[in-house]
């Protein structure tokens, strides 16, 4: 998969904006904070997973007194030259069109380009609560497979559903509410189960690949590990039985996947807690590179790196290490100014004040 | 918020499925732009369809009111002797009659239970015709219940749901076959999709 170019209409603070993209090696864009340098990449992201890298609600995506933004992206993928567009609109749902053809559901774009996004939030993957880490192993599961991202919303559907039943039973139990909490206990049963595996089978495949890039981006060795912990034991659909009563009581759903957590550990400990911030700085960015090596692996072409101010967190030797192993493909970077010695950009830009000069 | 009248408008639209506060407010200074006629024409079709029209007093589709004050309509469908009343398919709303009935696949009867099981907005089989589905079971003399609710989460709860209450009654129950677009609606879905599902329905357990 390559990416040629992106063109943004009422993005962000761009009115309009067209950026080229190297076809292969480095794509620096270089601007002072706050001119929208960011917002470049943000419009890649959302083609790839539509939303926000950044988290940001849609609203922000749009210009101010502009009805919609538009991301519009020309790439080739298996040989194949695409036109991607997709309208974010501030009243209702999205448009989104491949070489011009109205996609009927909006999600179906997904998998159409596949980024890996490096960012100078990433700490909080490692430092952050446990949803932090359940949100970005789901979105890699979705950048893996777009299946994946039915089977997301369709445990978050069934969760809420539940969840409005616990509520509404106000602690009180009946044959009605028994036997509606039976279904949505099947329900869940199956697709919280189906999403477990699925994560689990993810981290199985990123551990080792973590371990690798750990020692590379710190620049020791160090044992690492990545577990995924259920919150729960046995079948699920059996466990939410022996919980109903917990979960009538409180009105809420105490386990399922929306409740598990994903440990990272660094020499036996919780990275979390017992890691220094250097440490924990190296394992966010392992787990990237991880996520990455899976992706391009499974893909059988490199996503799309886009690395965000990356260098005004990390000192000069993980900086150095961080782009000694960076993944062959293309590459999206954004700095405030100088770059680490020995990088070669394929093409430069100067962003100021939401344009492109 | 503006003057008595107006306001009152907005919030009765507001109240639609699927009309938001704001294009309430679009709907609204619409309406006040109509000019008196046509405004008319609007609230006389409101009008004639509460009084001409209601639910079948059998399958809950809409029926044609004959005369004034009969409350107890039968609708079209109910009253088409040729169609074979020892099969019921299970529909959420009178529309998805109209999708079913495209395919040409079915020649049943219906049942509208007028919604699925939707915790989120507060409807529970208490405010679906669960009930008075039951009660056709035995008083119709039907062998077969086709669960033809939407295929997304809701749609497939309820038909769990009617399964296991259906099942102890004897009656044999079955699903239209997965192929629909998962997530969607009956509605959306094409009719030789739908006829598919329709014809390699499978008879589920409860
Ligand atoms: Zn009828």
């Amino acid at each position: 998969m390559k990416l040629h170019r992106l063109w943004l209409t009422d993005f962000r603070n761009y009115q309009k904006a067209d950026l080229e993209i190297a076809p292969g090696g480095l794509t620096v864009i270089v601007g002072d904070n706050g001119t929208g340098k960011t917002s470049l990449l943000e419009g890649i992201g959302y083609l790839a997973s539509l939303g926000s890298f950044r988290g940001s609600p849609r609203e922000a995506l749009v210009r101010r007194g502009a009805p919609a933004a538009t991301v519009r992206a020309e790439a080739t993928r298996a040989g194949r030259r695409l036109l991607l567009e997709a309208e974010v609109r501030l009243a209702g749902l999205d448009r989104v069109l491949v070489n011009r053809q109205p996609l009927r559901r909006v999600r179906d774009l997904l998998g159409a380009i596949q980024v890996s996004v490096f960012s100078p939030d990433d700490l909080t993957l490692v430092k952050g609560g446990p949803s932090e880490r359940r949100r970005y192993l789901d979105a890699a599961l979705v950048a893996l497979h777009p299946r994946n991202d039915a089977l997301c919303s369709d445990v978050d559907r069934v969760l809420r559903q539940r969840a409005a039943l616990l509520k509404q039973a106000g602690g009180r139990s009946s044959t009605d509410v028994e036997r509606t909490l039976d279904v949505w206990d099947a329900k869940l049963g199956a697709a919280g189960e189906a999403l477990a595996e699925a994560r689990e089978a993810l981290v199985a495949m990123l551990e080792p690949e973590v371990a690798k890039a750990y020692d590379q981006v710190a620049g020791t060795a160090a044992v690492t590990s990545v577990r995924y912990v259920r919150s729960w034991e046995g079948p699920l659909g059996d466990a939410l039985g022996v919980a109903r009563q917990q979960d009538l009581r409180r009105g809420a759903n105490t386990i399922g996947p929306q409740r598990d957590e994903v440990e990272l550990q660094l020499e036996g400990l919780p990275a979390r807690t017992h890691a220094s911030q250097g440490e924990q700085r190296s394992l966010a960015l392992a787990l990237r590179l991880a996520t990455h090596a899976v992706l391009a692996g499974t893909a059988g072409e490199p996503p799309v790196l886009l690395l965000d101010d990356v260098f005004s967190e990390l000192d000069e030797d993980r900086a150095g290490a961080l782009l000694a192993h960076l993944p062959a493909g293309q590459a999206v970077l954004t700095t405030t100014g100088a770059l680490p010695p020995g990088v070669d950009p394929a093409l430069r830009v100067r962003v100021h004040d939401g344009r492109i000069l | 918020m503006y003057a008595g009248p107006v306001q009152g408008l907005i919030d009765e639209l507001g109240r639609l499925p699927g009309v938001g506060p704001k294009s309430a407010q679009r709907i609204a200074f619409h309406l006040l732009k109509l000019s008196k006629e046509d405004a008319q024409r609007l609230s006389a079709a409101i009008n004639e369809v509460k009084e001409r029209v209601s639910f079948c007093r059998r399958c809950f589709n809409v029926a044609e009111v004959a005369a004034e004050g009969d409350g107890d309509a039968l609708c079209e469908l109910c009253g088409d002797a040729r169609r074979d009343a020892t099969v019921v398919c299970v529909v959420e709303e009178p529309r998805d009659i109209v999708a079913v009935e495209k395919t040409q696949e079915f020649s049943g009867r219906y049942h509208v239970l007028q919604g699925a099981i939707n915790p989120i907005e507060g409807v529970g089989p208490d405010q679906l015709r669960v009930r008075e589905l039951l009660s056709r079971i035995e008083g119709e003399g039907i062998t077969e219940v086709i669960l033809c609710t939407n295929p997304n989460i809701e749609g497939e709860a309820t038909a769990m749901y009617l399964a296991r209450l259906l099942s102890p009654l004897g009656v044999k129950t079955t699903r239209i076959a997965s192929g629909l677009p998962v997530g969607g609606d009956l509605e959306y879905a094409d009719e030789l999709t739908l006829g598919r599902a329709l014809s390699g329905r499978r008879e589920v357990e409860g």
